[in-house]
């Protein structure tokens, strides 16, 4: 079974909102409204470091980091289970999506949902272009709408908008069923968190904190599954004998990641703040 | 056996002028409801003060509110024929077409919160029983129903004796009468378990909620029945008193003082202890000291708590309590009527509980949505913030103004005074209590 989940690489994150960017413009998300957004974990404001600077005798503390937040895509997701008439519902797939045709637009999985990750359409959504991009559904308004995880996209192979489009490679688009995926060997060898996780509703987005990872391997729009060279990436034993493969599994597996000198992949280890 | 000569009057025999200015009045405050809602739908929830961060709002507080009040007529009705009693035989009719208008508000209330009503369809052809909101869809259409059946059934051998076309061809017959009191007492046992699944499906609609603050506690469903008891009968009480005083309606004076003593007991029940009850744990966990914990256990954090709690609670407790005091008709008034003015509060206090604070409040916040100028880019915020707009408060209150005009038409068509109720129920023994109006 395919169950897709994100890794968001918040050491590699640079705060720079193309994510949030692409996906308004990917799914034509109407003015006002965002699927996903870069929040700032740090001061009161949008890039703003929480601490003070090192002066008049005192350390320095400034700490910022970014965190991108979307819909996480629960396993065990209050929305679809509060949904009354099954408009959000949970694809074969693991998606978290809504069916605008069944929306009542009552608003219970907005109460639901911990994140904060659903919109509804207060009014006719005014989109840019006006008539949409041809590549979503419309959403009129009086639905709730929120990230698909770009299921248009995936189903034709194609990674989600924020993923490929992500400058700093720091989104990672997988299946977490498949051990082989790169989501999942990431999930395994870093340290990840998850948002809210006391509130058991088991989400698919898991951020990286703490050691950088080697980001996204593919360079191509196409979803991992889809490329048969992104075992380089992964699987060394295809790209040369540079190391044993197999074996040892996810561990061995990353030191090769960080041995090997491909292209913008950072040559150093557990990169600062 | 007397009661081809007066079983039963119209409290309301016809509307004089009075009467028609009232009836003019609620129905233009209708006619102004459903012009907002008109509104409300073209243009959308746009105009109402909800938006991203606060996404329920007057009507769902209302929708509260108005479920809790239904409670109390049904039970002070269904409660004493359960128990073969004839207490409060006097307030069972009035109290059974008050909670009908009560549920009817209630399930109305719903239609504005919704963005696209035509589809409300899917409740039928798409439900998914998981959703806490199903089980109150069907349990909230279940009383409505049982609330019509139950008025239906306490009034139809009188409605048939005045020749009312509302009896729909039911016969005044004494053996009629007889299976008529059998069948009451089946109702009220249906009544009382439906009555109380109503209030706790309703709280579980929020309780079950774990993104939402204090929403996700289990204390959640007892409240809602507590709230009930209390808002219900002081609704049922200060229409009481309002109907003996402009209409032919009399109340019976002992037994509105002995159900003002019952509310009394309500609201030191649900006020005092079912409140201290879920505050304490949370006060003595997040404080050290000894007088912190109890200023964190006493002092609310929000005006709505204190309007709910001394206005709502405290004033009316200590009225009821006085015994020099409870008797007097205007003192049951005034403690009824603030007892529903607080518990008003409360549900405004759950939902804003729910959406004051977000759970990830990182700058720059949600994305609240609607009415972009595309002037300003503050189109975000960290925390939630409501104000209803005069569009949700015409609406609400034209849709209060159906649940009035039920009540009045009511009392004009339908037999609520009933007189020798307690002379005809003398099969099990029953005394006279009519004491012949």
């Amino acid at each position: 079974m395919t169950n897709y989940g994100l890794v968001i690489d918040q050491e590699r994150c640079i705060g720079c909102h193309a994510c949030a960017v692409t996906c308004k413009q990917e799914n034509n998300v109407g003015l006002g409204q965002y699927w996903n957004r870069v929040l700032t974990e740090g001061g009161d404001k949008m890039d703003t470091p929480a601490g003070t600077y090192p002066e008049n005798g005192e350390d320095g503390t400034l700490e910022m980091s970014y965190q991108p937040t979307a819909c996480q895509h629960c396993e065990n997701a209050p929305c679809v289970k509060v949904c009354p008439v099954n408009a959000t519902y949970t694809r074969e797939d693991g998606i978290v999506e809504i069916d605008y045709d069944k929306c009542i637009g009552c608003r219970y999985c907005m109460a639901a949902c911990p994140y904060n990750a659903r919109v509804f359409n207060w009014d006719e959504p005014q989109t840019v272009p006006e008539d949409g991009t041809g590549d979503v559904p419309a959403r009129p308004q009086g639905v709730v709408e929120k990230c698909t995880f770009c299921s248009h996209r995936v189903e034709e192979g194609l990674d989600p908008a924020c993923v490929v489009n992500c400058p700093a490679d720091a989104r990672i688009f997988g299946d977490l069923d498949n051990e082989e995926s790169t989501v999942s060997k990431y999930i395994k060898k870093y340290q990840t968190t998850r948002l809210l996780e006391d509130r058991g509703t088991d989400p698919k987005t898991y951020y990286i904190r703490g050691e950088m990872s080697p980001g996204r391997p593919q360079t191509s729009d196409k979803m991992e599954s889809e490329l048969d060279d992104v075992s380089v990436w992964s699987e060394p034993k295809d790209n040369g004998p540079v190391e044993e493969s197999g074996g040892s599994g996810g561990g061995g597996s990353h030191s090769s990641l960080s041995n090997d000198a491909l292209p913008h992949v950072p040559a150093f280890e557990g990169g600062d703040d | 056996m007397s009661r081809e000569t007066a079983s039963s009057r119209f409290v309301v025999p016809e509307f004089g002028s009075a009467g028609k200015l009232w009836v003019g009045f609620l129905a233009a405050l209708v006619v102004v409801g459903v012009a907002a809602w008109a509104y409300q739908l073209t243009t959308g929830l746009v105009v109402t003060g909800m938006r991203n961060v606060f996404s329920w709002g007057l009507y769902i507080m209302m929708f509260v509110l108005f479920v809790g009040l239904s409670a109390g007529g049904l039970i002070i009705s269904s409660a004493p024929k359960f128990f073969h009693s004839h207490r409060y035989e006097g307030f069972a009719r009035l109290g059974v077409l008050v909670s009908l208008a009560c549920i009817t508000v209630a399930g109305l209330l719903i239609l504005p919160d919704i963005g696209r009503p035509e589809r409300l369809y899917q409740f039928f052809t798409s439900p998914d029983f998981r959703s806490p909101m199903v089980w109150d869809f069907g349990i909230v259409i279940l009383y409505g129903a049982l609330n019509l059946w139950y008025l239906w059934l306490l009034t139809r051998r009188d409605l048939a004796a005045r020749g009312s076309r509302l009896a729909l061809g039911v016969e005044d017959t004494e053996a009629g009468r007889e299976r008529d009191r059998t069948l009451m007492f089946w109702t009220a046992a249906v009544a009382l378990p439906t009555a109380v699944a109503l209030h706790s499906v309703t709280g579980w609609i929020f309780a079950t909620q774990i993104g939402r603050g204090d929403w996700f506690s289990p204390l959640v469903a007892p409240v809602f029945i507590a709230k009930a008891l209390v808002s219900g009968l002081g609704l049922l009480l200060v229409v009481s008193v309002l109907v003996s005083r402009f209409t032919r309606f009399s109340v019976d004076r002992e037994e509105l003082t002995s159900l003002g003593k019952v509310l009394g007991i309500f609201l030191a029940f649900h006020v005092v202890y079912l409140l201290a009850a879920e505050r304490l744990p949370h006060a003595w966990a997040d404080h050290f000291g000894f007088w912190a914990i109890t200023g964190s256990f006493l002092i609310g954090e929000s005006a709505y708590f204190w309007l709910w709690t001394v206005v709502g609670g405290a004033v009316p407790l200590v009225m009821l309590a006085l015994p020099s005091f409870r008797e007097r008709v205007s003192v049951i008034f005034t403690a009824s009527a603030l007892a529903v003015f607080g518990t008003t509060f409360e549900g405004v206090r759950l939902v804003f509980t729910g959406y004051d604070a977000a759970n990830i409040d990182a700058a720059p916040g949600i994305s609240v949505g609607g009415e972009y100028a595309g002037v300003t880019t503050d189109i975000w915020a960290s925390a939630g913030s409501y104000t209803p707009t005069l569009v949700e408060l015409a609406v609400t209150a034209g849709v209060i103004a159906i649940g009035a005009l039920i009540v009045t038409f009511g009392l004009r068509y339908i037999p609520i005074q009933a007189e020798n109720e307690s002379t005809a129920v003398a099969t099990d023994g029953g005394e006279t209590r009519g004491e012949g109006r």
